[in-house]
């Protein structure tokens, strides 16, 4: 290699465009540093240096969200910085700084070490937004696995609980499965699209733009290794975001990861498989033909089966699970029309952040109601919750109604943006199977705010009760909710800036 | 030297990554499949080897060392796991670890 190609190569290496992966990466550093000089007393207070550190990195990026780099590819083509991408790294912040809320509520709870959990969801959060923005599959592997290892850890994190470290393992099993099917599929698609008896074969197969020029070229997109590459990086991807049928691990690793750690893996983890799938659906485009169907049925698969599994699910982390499973079905009826209709993928980040206000706000409910046992979170714990506090039956309403779809919240509005772009697209059948799964999942989304509202704590219940300390719900944490149940009533009435935001291309 | 077709690499990455992927799925001892867990990953990375050499470009080469630290590191916590959760319930076969249900 001449200094010539070297000196070209160190100028795409922009730095200045992976800032806020950067600082995210020092602020967990930054944390660990601080747990070993600051004295015992003064640690608590580190939770809160994470929080203003990543409200700081948020702002930070909202003000150069139009940056110089947008739609240029950087580090000799590793990243490519879209509008997409750049919707997707706030998407990610938000979420870390609401998994950090969290923390604070349940990690006190348990007696584990602290600051290690900030740092990892930090190094996570870098690595989803590395990922959103990946245009390479060296870049798009390496920020999967730091995803996936860093979720390895924290699932396990309640280490005194069995439950958690099972479900730790079982994660672990299908997180290295799927890591190998994807691996194997890049192998297959490198080796196709550097064959030089193939026509259109490119010098950069791992790259997306030679990847897609090559699929383009003649009959590739019909290759044998071609197609079967595609259809296992697919697989790979939709272990992540739990589509059918790869969503067996879902029920038992959510029920035994730590409640923030659940809310992260429904809706980080979630959010990311698919900014990846969008990404690859772009560069797979010519193989449509394949892709199209495939997806098509999983999307059916995925909606029913989750919603008709959530029917009989008592354990609230099972449940939500398995509707996370559904709302995968849903994006997946956004992503499959995306493929003719390009205001679907609008749509889909419009849902995205639905579903992130809705859960989070469930979920920030789950981690004050839980208990010392945080996998033993039954509905039974949440009879009488209406009575003994209001204010977060409330925020449990506002929040499960959003998920369920009920007019007029903001998970109502996402859900109507993805139809009328499934409509549009023509994907009628599919429509109908969506439109039945709604149904379904009302059921048991209000068999939970019956629990609530309308039953008393039974007899075993009460010992339940008795044993729990009283709930009591933190300034910061009041805050919090409340703005997320305020955002998802506002949404549901006025889309327009994150309406227009989120659809910009 | 003696020439091996692309397609002979090819066929034994297959056959191990079917080996791991089914090794995965069938074997009830944690150790077991987590080692055909590395099974399946190389495979994948005698098909990069392979395709690199046949190809002519170096980008598969390069790709194994970034599969080697990933599963390196994939190793490290998952062996940390294991050697928890058997302090807890000394057992590591997966069909007695199903405390986690409904």
């Amino acid at each position: 290699m001449t200094t010539d190609l070297l000196q070209q190569a160190a100028a795409s290496n922009q730095w200045a465009a992976i800032f806020p992966e950067l600082s995210l990466g020092c602020l967990a550093l930054l944390l660990l540093g601080l747990e070993m000089v600051l004295p015992k007393d003064n640690q608590r207070q580190i939770p809160l240096v994470a929080l203003v550190g990543q409200a700081g990195i948020l702002v930070g990026l909202l003000i150069n969200f139009y940056t110089a780099t947008l739609d240029t590819e950087t580090f000799n083509s590793l990243l490519r910085h879209t509008h997409q991408g750049q919707v997707m790294r706030v998407f990610f912040l938000v979420a870390s700084l609401l998994v950090t809320m969290l923390g604070m509520i349940s990690l006190p709870k348990q007696k584990v070490p602290r600051v290690e959990f900030y740092h990892i969801v930090l190094v996570i959060s870098a690595a989803m937004m590395l990922l959103a923005q990946s245009n390479h599959f060296v870049m798009l592997f390496v920020a999967l696995e730091t995803v996936t290892v860093g979720f390895y850890i924290l699932v396990s994190y309640f280490r005194t609980s069995p439950f958690s470290l099972e479900a730790g393992l079982k994660y672990l099993v299908m997180g290295a499965l799927s890591s190998g099917l994807l691996l194997f599929g890049i192998a297959l698609l490198y080796g196709v699209a550097g064959n030089p008896a193939l026509p259109g074969h490119t010098a950069e197969p791992m790259g997306f733009s030679g990847l897609h020029s090559f699929l383009a070229t003649g009959a590739n997109a019909h290759h044998f290794l071609a197609a079967s590459g595609v259809l296992l990086v697919l697989a790979g991807i939709a272990f992540k975001i739990g589509a059918f049928p790869f969503q067996i691990w879902i029920p038992d690793v959510y029920q035994g990861a730590p409640t923030p750690v659940t809310a992260f893996l429904a809706v980080g983890s979630k959010a990311a498989g698919f900014a990846v799938l969008f990404n690859l659906l772009q560069v797979f485009s010519p193989c449509s033909w394949l892709l199209v169907p495939v997806i098509t049925v999983m999307a059916a698969a995925t909606i029913l089966f989750g919603n008709f599994a959530a029917l009989t699910q008592h354990n609230v982390k099972r449940l939500l699970g398995l509707s996370g499973v559904s709302h995968a079905g849903f994006l997946l009826l956004g992503v499959v029309a995306s493929v003719t209709v390009p205001m679907a993928v609008g749509a889909v980040h419009f849902y995205l952040f639905a579903y992130l206000l809705a859960s989070f706000a469930v979920f920030g409910v789950m981690a004050h109601v839980a208990g010392a046992n945080d996998a033993d979170q039954e509905l039974d714990h949440y009879a009488g919750l209406a009575k003994t506090n209001p204010f977060l039956a409330a925020v449990l309403v506002i929040g499960l109604g959003s998920l369920a779809g009920i007019p007029p919240l903001a998970g109502f509005m996402g859900k109507l943006f993805i139809f009328v772009a499934a409509f549009k697209a023509g994907h009628y059948g599919l429509l109908g199977v969506a439109i039945v799964g709604v149904v379904v999942s009302i059921y048991y989304y209000f068999g939970w705010i019956k629990a609530a509202f309308f039953e008393t704590p039974t007899a075993s219940g009460d010992e339940c009760q008795a044993s729990r300390p009283q709930i009591s719900v933190g300034l910061v944490a009041r805050v919090v909710l409340t703005l997320l149940a305020m955002a998802t009533v506002v949404l549901g009435f006025y889309q327009g800036p994150l309406g227009v935001w989120v659809a910009l291309r | 030297m003696i020439s091996v077709s692309l397609n002979a690499y090819l066929a034994l990455s297959v056959i191990l990554f079917a080996l791991g992927f089914l090794g995965v799925l069938v074997r009830r001892n944690t150790i077991v499949i987590f080692m055909c867990l590395e099974l399946m990953l190389v495979a994948a990375t005698i098909a990069f080897v392979a395709f690199s050499c046949y190809n002519g470009t170096m980008d598969g080469n390069v790709f194994v060392f970034f599969i080697l630290t990933v599963a390196a590191a994939e190793v490290a916590v998952g062996l940390a796991i294991i050697v928890a959760l058997f302090r807890r319930r000394q057992t590591i076969q997966v069909d007695q670890l199903d405390s986690l249900k409904n």
